[in-house]
């Protein structure tokens, strides 16, 4: 993966890299990718799935409840007047 | 050691082996009927929880998760979070963003990972029992080099409610002991439905039969790439397994060398999205200037405090993700899965379990590691990913020592839901092989 690569993927994860960085990740990463094209070689299948088991839905009946107090979780939050304080939207 | 004994000793002790990243103050056990501690990527309500990184540094979560509250419920007490890989991310646990566990035989050498604190207090303290997370290998590499009995159940089997994802259609909750009688014992204390727990709820009872295993397969592609010790231990090991009737069968199971690319496609694919929720918000570190724009305090965040391997990870799994790669990458890893599945139940359809050793050498120690590549360290765990990426339950016990006195174990997979067999398998071992304790003082 070239430092270009590297770069985009950082950016679309919000991530900032050194230039130290962007060299190592791109070595890195270039070598554990050459070893994954094991992939390519490795026979496919019908009807996978995204889980090693099979899990159906389970609903609960939908009433409102509180599981946990808000206050407790504000508690660790940095927040003004009852909102968490972010960054600016614009 | 009474309860008191060790809480009175307990800060001593971790001063030695940097175990806890955070544990109890109290001196006395309250009267609980036993003292446990858990992984800290497992949130509870009395201790801080980081799973390992800087960026959840001054988390408090308001909730336990149903793991903890059932240990507790059952008369546990929490006396400690344990130290790992940053949200799991390792092989030797030194991947930490917080303090790295020493293994208890060799202080200069690592605990595995990422459970390493975890089968580091099952190891140091007596009769004590602790919760690990299991994503590709997290509880029996540590259990195997550290010298103790590990088992991660099937997927699904333990509620996930409050464990700080990693991967979330690999990781599993499981149990790390001395004893090879507290894996039945504490696995039946935290398996069971959870409504806050989809997947949790598929799951079949326990069989409580604890059927006698009779025979096992050993995958030829399992016993290469063994270190001279492991594989010498691992030999003996099995000629034990003869000796107590147990039919041994060498087999080909040709998929297991597509399992770790797949798994670390699946792995960080997964470990990515499941990050990008750590942006100096809600969670641990929040001091930041906030009169930055949104994009840029977040990545300001993730930038400092987000650990070399964790950005590692995110990237790859941002990668293989990306329009372009998904079919190559992605898809191809869940069919690789699906694969592998198949080969277990095709041998497992005929054998209890399958066995390996656990890991291809003992615990390393830490200038070595520090020289291994990102893939070197993970090419470790080829043993132990395909059962992760299976979702078939697997534990590992010690069955040997090296020249130097390093524990090594072996690892038996069972079929979906088949716990039982394995725990019948611990208890019928620890007749037959006896743990040689490290010795401790603090």
């Amino acid at each position: 993966m070239d430092r270009q690569t590297v770069e985009r993927v950082a950016r679309a994860a919000h991530i900032k890299l050194t230039e130290e960085e962007l060299d190592r990740y791109s070595s890195d990463l270039s070598e554990i990718l050459t070893y994954f094209e094991l992939l390519d070689e490795a026979p496919g299948c019908e009807n996978w799935g995204v889980n090693p088991i099979e899990v159906a839905d389970v609903l609960r009946d939908d009433e409102p409840r509180m599981d946990i107090d808000p206050d407790q979780l504000l508690r660790g939050m940095n927040t003004y007047e009852g909102y968490v304080r972010g960054p600016r939207l614009s | 050691m009474s309860a008191d004994a060790v809480l009175s000793k307990l800060k001593e002790i971790n001063g030695k082996y940097s175990m806890f990243h955070a544990m109890t103050d109290d001196t006395s056990a309250d009267g609980a009927k036993f003292l446990f501690s858990a992984k800290d990527n497992l949130t509870s309500k009395d201790m801080e929880t980081c799973s390992g990184s800087k960026i959840l540094i001054g988390y408090r979560p308001a909730f336990d998760a149903t793991s903890i509250a059932k240990m507790r419920e059952a008369g546990g007490k929490l006396i400690g979070k344990t130290n790992m890989d940053e949200f799991g991310f390792g092989t030797f646990s030194t991947n930490s963003g917080l303090e790295v566990p020493r293994n208890p035989y060799d202080l200069e050498r690592a605990c595995g990972g990422s459970s390493g604190g975890s089968a580091c207090a099952a190891a140091v303290i007596e009769d004590h029992v602790s919760l690990g997370v299991s994503t590709g290998g997290s509880i029996c590499c540590p259990a195997s080099f550290c010298g103790v009995y590990g088992i991660a159940p099937t997927y699904g089997r333990v509620s996930r409610y409050g464990l700080i994802d990693y991967g979330n259609s690999l990781d599993k909750i499981g149990v790390l002991s001395a004893k090879a009688t507290d894996l039945k014992k504490y696995m039946k204390v935290i398996a069971g439905k959870d409504e806050k727990d989809p997947t949790s709820c598929v799951q079949p009872d326990f069989k409580t039969d604890y059927r006698k295993m009779k025979s096992v397969a050993i995958p030829k592609e399992g016993t290469e790439g063994l270190s001279k010790d492991v594989e010498t231990a691992f030999k003996d090991a099995v000629e034990n397994l003869v000796r107590m009737g147990i039919d041994v069968d060498y087999v080909d199971m040709p998929s297991l060398k597509y399992a770790m690319p797949a798994y670390y496609v699946l792995a960080t694919s997964e470990a990515s999205t499941n990050l990008a929720r750590y942006v100096g918000m809600r969670y641990g570190q929040q001091e930041g200037d906030l009169s930055l724009k949104f994009d840029d305090y977040f990545t300001s965040f993730r930038s400092q405090y987000f650990g070399d391997e964790a950005k590692r990870r995110i990237l790859l799994g941002t990668f293989t993700r990306m329009v372009g790669f998904r079919d190559r990458y992605y898809a191809k890893a869940l069919q690789v899965r699906k694969v592998v599945i198949d080969d277990y139940k095709r041998i497992l359809a005929d054998h209890d379990a399958v066995l390996a050793p656990t890991m291809p050498f003992t615990a390393p120690r830490f200038d070595d590691i520090s020289k291994m590549s990102a893939l070197d360290s993970y090419k470790a765990d080829y043993l132990t990913v395909p059962a992760n990426i299976a979702g078939t339950p697997h534990m590992s016990v010690p069955c040997g020592y090296d020249s130097e006195g390093m524990p090594i174990g072996m690892q038996f997979v069972a079929d979906h839901w088949n716990e039982d067999v394995l725990f019948s398998m611990a208890e019928d071992w620890e007749k037959e092989f006896d743990i040689r304790a490290p010795e401790v003082g603090a």
